[in-house]
């Protein structure tokens, strides 16, 4: 497939960038997380897009992924409306302070401690320690 | 030869269990009612607040055991998908059991000398069998509550997960069988023997029986039903006590329960911080955190969902509006992951808790690998050319949407 960005053509293909969408969106929706961090690198390794076109584009499709994961856990009632309501309000405060702090600090650094965090917390979930 | 033998010995014995326990599920009410006054039973307290404990107190027959089922009248789903391989054909059954009639909180209180019995069950770890322990105990008939619960099951193949359908709803079970799809499920929902079983009825020579009843902070509010039981009909009459909560605590219903809602809150403010931080979603560690809270994977996994369905609308609203998406690309990928968001809330169902903590493990570790190859010298360099390239494309974008806007006036 073509795609036409500001004036430049990129081609995509689409044997590994649908297949590869598919299932990042089965892995997402059914555990609950957005698909972004897996959704940058198939567009920027897997699909050899530069930045400037998967920003938007990705944030796009993941929404479809989102919006029908959203109604799809509703329908099966997992879904907690009095534990939406003390959540939502959170995660809009965080999105507003992250990016305050986001400038005080080095981005290299941040990913490695999260990193670290990351594992610690995959360990205890498959009981390692 | 031999085992042959052993074998329809052991069959013959189920099928007497299970003709027993059927007899006393159909036992007609009336007999229990003119035994009540063999089994008397008084609590300390009516009224709980935010949990606490319940002294039980009452007088039965001497010498016999005492029991006492203890539920609350808040109903909690709970669902099991049986793949175990059937000893009889050989083959993965693969039925899904739902039911949305459990107690969202229910206890079984044995006399202190099965402690030793419900410690053994205890040491065989995941493989604990709420039918095992009450067989070991002589409870089967004592209980009933999670038995009463209305449970559907439905024929579940790799198609109809694949569609995302519950698959084809199997008719309804017999009393027989829903108690024991009903024990499967305790298990299922409360996971851990000494959540439910509790060796705790202290029984004297003359009969007298005491046991405490413990809340914990996170129970649900409302009746709680406490009834003493000597075998299947000699019992108590039924007894209520009630629970309270209040602010900060709020009960969940659709997790079963009762949460400080700071924690929650404090919790979705520090992940989602720290998310913008490092780049990549909230749920990644909100969830684990969530889970490992207690809270139902499934619950957790469709609530948490939804919280960034507008943080990710204002974000498309602002790309669209210097036309800085492709919505060709977007909505081809987009169509793909629609379809697979139509899959993936149905497997949440399927899996337990514990294939759901596994699963998730693997997939940190490759989002922490994917973390960790953003961090490398190689792909810093090309970062830092992309993002200069995107802020000049970006800036180029904003300036013609400010020229659009300039030229509509």
């Amino acid at each position: 497939m073509k795609v036409e960005f500001w004036g430049q053509e990129f081609k995509v293909n689409l044997f590994i960038g649908i297949p590869g969408a598919f299932l990042i969106a089965v892995a997402s929706s059914m555990f609950g997380f957005g698909g972004g961090p897996f959704m940058v690198p198939l567009m920027a390794v897997g699909l050899r897009l530069p930045m400037y076109v998967i920003v938007g584009s990705s944030l796009l499709a993941i929404f479809f992924n989102t919006l029908m994961g959203s109604f799809r856990h509703y329908g099966f009632g997992n879904f907690d409306l009095v534990f939406f309501l003390i959540m939502f309000p959170g995660a809009i405060l965080g999105g507003f302070i992250g990016p305050r702090i986001a400038k005080r600090l080095n981005p290299v650094i941040v990913k490695r401690v999260a990193c670290v965090g990351l594992l610690i917390l995959a360990m205890q979930l498959l009981g390692v320690f | 030869m031999k085992k042959k033998v052993l074998f329809s010995f052991i069959s013959i014995f189920i099928g007497l269990l299970i003709i027993g326990s059927s007899i006393s599920l159909a036992q007609p009410q009336k007999e229990t009612t003119t035994s009540q006054s063999l089994v008397t039973i008084q609590i300390d307290k009516k009224q709980l607040k935010n949990g606490g404990t319940v002294i039980v107190t009452g007088k039965a027959p001497e010498g016999k055991p005492v029991y006492i089922e203890v539920w609350t009248e808040e109903k909690v789903r709970a669902a099991r998908l049986d793949a175990e391989v059937d000893k009889e054909t050989g083959k993965r059954p693969y039925i899904f059991y739902i039911t949305d009639e459990m107690p969202a909180f229910y206890n079984l209180l044995f006399p202190k000398e099965f402690s030793d019995v419900l410690e053994k069950e205890k040491k065989e770890g995941r493989k604990w069998s709420v039918s095992n322990l009450l067989r070991n105990t002589g409870a089967t008939a004592i209980f009933e509550a999670p038995a009463q619960a209305k449970i559907d099951r439905y024929q579940t193949t790799l198609w109809a997960s694949i569609i995302g359908s519950r698959g084809e709803k199997l008719p309804p079970m017999d009393k027989f069988e829903n108690k024991r799809r009903a024990m499967q499920l305790v298990k299922a929902k409360f996971r851990d023997l000494p959540v439910v079983f509790k060796a705790d009825v202290e029984i004297n020579p003359d009969g007298t029986f005491k046991a405490p009843i413990y809340l914990p902070d996170n129970a649900p509010p409302g009746k709680y039903y406490v009834v003493a039981k000597v075998d299947k009909d000699t019992r108590s009459e039924t007894v209520v006590f009630e629970n309270s909560i209040s602010f900060p605590s709020v009960y969940l219903d659709n997790a079963g329960r009762t949460v400080n809602l700071f924690v929650p809150f404090l919790l979705t403010v520090a992940v989602t911080t720290f998310g913008v931080l490092m780049g990549a979603g909230g749920g990644f560690i909100l969830n684990p955190l969530l889970v490992m809270l207690g809270l139902p994977h499934t619950v957790v996994a469709g609530t948490v969902m939804p919280t960034v369905l507008f943080s990710q609308a204002s974000g498309i609203y602002n790309y669209s509006r210097i036309k800085f998406i492709s919505w060709k690309l977007g909505i081809t990928l987009g169509l793909a992951m629609l379809a697979g968001g139509f899959i993936g809330p149905k497997l949440t169902e399927l899996i337990t808790l514990d294939q759901y903590k596994f699963l998730f493990g693997w997939i940190l570790i490759i989002l922490a690998a994917l973390m960790f190859w953003q961090t490398t010298p190689k792909y810093l360099e090309k970062n830092k050319k992309e993002q200069a390239i995107l802020k000049e494309y970006q800036r180029r974008a904003m300036e013609a949407a400010q020229k659009r806007k300039e030229g509509g006036k």
